[in-house]
């Protein structure tokens, strides 16, 4: 093989030009603010990824629209965790080190946002996720305060579970968890809430995932005598086991998260065996004029209601709190950023809606921005506290019944 | 009574475990290496039947597509990839058949989406013996992993051919200056060891849901009562299945939920440090 000039030049020219390429990406963020759309576009977290990753996309226009924050138009990167831990590791570690990111929003799902927070953590960048695992909360996870959290943790569940069921007039219930966080969680909520209230529960089980059958596990639930077993469970687990249910012929209500008691299980067993089954969701802040301007977004992005993916509140609201922080702090530091963050987000101050207004309102004081997905005020944790929907499952269709506020 | 209850729950997880386990041990004795593609071979099957009963509305159209298909796909298997790498070494067996697994599983992704699908069978209230309750499904399921197995049986010591399978098992180079065809042997073999796979995946995917993974999942277990029968014994495979899904539904009341399935190992350790043939398995000497 031989070499000529022209192509040793051209290697240096290419050298060079490799050297050269992080200036000439510095000199592009001068004026951006780099995010990261990190989403489950596919995977089991599908039906609501590009959903979600497309209002991160609309908000930081409508942010971009309005001047940008802090004089720094926001830049969107996406990437798809497929649900799983592994793939959104790898796509995080991209974000941060090849398109360094200064902020992840939008990971779905407890055993994702678990496995990205040690990376935004070690870059001191904020995540911002929609999962419920109460350990998302405290150190490890959220050593340094970088992580917020959109969605009602597990144990706000379990609350909801509570007031439920005391409502429903229920006397004896009994939990039924997949063994994780998020669906022990539940369930813990659930026990501590229920007894704070001075009540018992009659029976709990711990079951594992993957099992071919849970019905030893039903047999002990049953053996009970409950009135209603609260579950803290997946859609593929809560298949096999309303199946099982079923056939044991042993009348009992069930109050589910509504990621189990979806269309889905509708789908998967039939309306007979799920007649009744109450499905608890949180919902979003529908009378809120922010829910407007996001349900006007969704629908022009992706044709749907805004109602149809209550994710993709969470991810609109997390540009707004984002940008509007960076405003507050009129620069790209990240530990000013973070420090303004529940600010801008919680009472008091004026509540504002829009990113337009709420920039505005802030050249004069102290601001309250209240979000599509809930009034967004957060805690010492970095947690939300949404109201949650209870639909009845009837004929087959989900009908939401009221709302509870915990 | 309760007890009684939690056996009839263990028996039914046995059998499918007890068939998958034949599966792995039938390959094992005769083309001598741990074939890691049988949760998924388990997989194909389940869709095979799954596409079956949705155009026919039929299970038992369903079953025979499961037996059909798996065994197509798993002598294609053969043909391309392990019949190529008969001399190898093992290790070099073993991670084509997991590169099969994830052959098949990607492209059953693919063709059918992540998301799960389910068997729509009618639920059935269940038979009340004493205070013991069979569901009617189970009690066909059962009745169906029985005749697979009688029939299995059947091949393997009844008819020439399963005699020529024994006979390579047994000793390879003592079957081939014999006159056996080891040729003939392997593809009845893959057939068959597919076939099985198949069934065991239908039963499975009937009783649980179907998704690309779930077959791979079951490889565990599968492995274990293989190893727990005895490697290469079809009886003791099957044995070995029921064993660890009864252990693992009565022990329940005593260690729980969570480390059930953590005992069964346990039973098998404790059994191959007393019996390190297991169950069923014969003296090999060294080769």
């Amino acid at each position: 093989m031989t070499h000529t000039r022209r192509q040793f030049v051209g290697t240096i020219g290419a050298a060079t030009a490799l050297i050269g390429a992080p200036s000439i990406l510095r000199a592009q963020a001068q004026g951006t603010f780099r995010i990261g759309a990190l989403c489950p576009v596919t995977g089991s977290g599908s039906p609501f990824g590009s959903g979600m990753q497309k209002m991160i996309i609309a908000a930081a226009e409508a942010v971009n629209a309005a001047g940008g924050a802090a004089g720094r138009k926001i830049e969107t990167i996406s990437e798809d965790t497929q649900t799983s831990p592994q793939a959104a590791v790898l796509a995080a570690k991209k974000l941060i080190d090849v398109n360094k990111v200064q902020a992840v929003l939008g990971t779905w799902s407890s055993g994702v946002s678990l496995a990205v927070v040690p990376l935004t953590n070690d870059a001191n960048i904020i995540l911002m996720n929609t999962s419920g695992a109460p350990a998302l909360s405290v150190p490890p996870a959220n050593a340094k305060g970088l992580s917020y959290r959109f969605q009602a943790t597990n144990d706000r569940f379990g609350r909801a579970f509570a007031e439920i069921c005391e409502r429903e007039g229920f006397r004896r219930p009994a939990t039924m968890a997949f063994n994780n966080a998020s669906g022990v969680g539940n369930t813990e909520g659930f026990r501590k809430a229920w007894e704070a209230k001075g009540h018992k529960v009659v029976e709990s089980v711990v079951y594992e995932p993957n099992q071919p059958t849970y019905r030893s596990e039903l047999q002990k639930v049953l053996a009970a005598n409950p009135d209603v077993i609260v579950t803290g469970s997946y859609l593929a687990d809560t298949t096999i086991i309303m199946r099982e249910w079923y056939q044991s012929g042993q009348p009992v209500k069930w109050v589910m998260p509504g990621w189990a008691a979806s269309p889905e299980l509708v789908k998967a067993v039939g309306p007979d065996v799920v007649e009744g089954i109450i499905s608890v969701d949180s919902v979003s802040n529908e009378n809120a004029l922010s829910y407007k301007a996001y349900d006007e977004a969704y629908r022009k992005a992706t044709g749907q209601p805004g109602q149809s993916n209550v994710y993709a509140a969470m991810t609109w609201d997390m540009v707004h709190a984002l940008a509007l922080a960076i405003e507050a702090a009129n620069g790209t530091d990240m530990a000013a950023i973070n420090a303004k963050i529940r600010e801008v987000s919680n009472p008091a101050g004026q509540q504002v809606y829009t990113y337009a207004e709420a920039k505005e309102a802030l050249k004069k004081g102290k601001i309250n921005f209240e979000g599509a997905s809930s009034v967004l005020d957060f805690d010492q944790y970095g947690d939300v506290t949404p109201d949650f929907g209870v639909f009845f499952i009837e004929g087959g269709q989900l009908n939401r019944r009221y709302v509870v506020k915990i | 009574m309760f007890y009684a209850q939690l056996l009839v729950n263990g028996l039914v997880q046995g059998l499918v475990i007890g068939l998958a386990a034949l599966s792995i041990t039938l390959v094992f004795g005769i083309a001598r290496f741990p074939n890691a593609a049988t949760g998924d071979f388990m997989t194909f099957g389940a869709y095979s039947a799954l596409s079956a009963h949705k155009v026919t509305g039929s299970i038992a159209m369903g079953g025979l597509a499961a037996i059909i298909a798996t065994g197509v796909i798993s002598l294609l298997a053969y043909l391309a990839v392990f019949r190529r790498l008969a001399e190898r070494s093992v290790v070099a067996l073993l991670v084509a058949s997991i590169g099969i697994a994830f052959f098949i599983r990607a492209v059953l992704g693919v063709a059918f989406g992540h998301s799960q699908q389910v068997f729509q069978v009618p639920l059935s209230r269940p038979y009340v013996f004493g205070s013991v309750r069979i569901t009617p499904l189970d009690l066909q399921l059962a009745l169906v992993a029985l005749a697979a197995l009688a029939l299995v049986f059947a091949i393997l010591y009844l008819t020439p051919i399963g005699r020529q399978m024994r006979a390579v098992a047994d000793n390879r180079d003592l079957a081939r200056v014999s006159g056996i065809r080891p040729d003939r042997v392997m593809i009845a073999l893959w057939l068959l060891a597919g076939s099985v796979a198949g069934i065991a995946g239908m039963m499975l995917g009937i009783k649980t849901i179907v998704t690309p993974e779930f077959g791979w999942e079951m490889l565990l277990p599968a492995f274990t009562a293989g190893i727990l029968g005895g490697i290469g014994s079809p009886v003791g495979a099957v044995v070995a299945g029921l064993i660890l899904g009864v252990v693992q539904e009565v022990s329940t009341p005593f260690v729980g939920f969570t480390y059930k399935i953590a005992l069964a190992f346990i039973i098998m350790l404790a059994v191959l440090l007393v019996r390190p043939r297991g169950l069923f398995g014969r003296l090999e000497g060294a080769r």
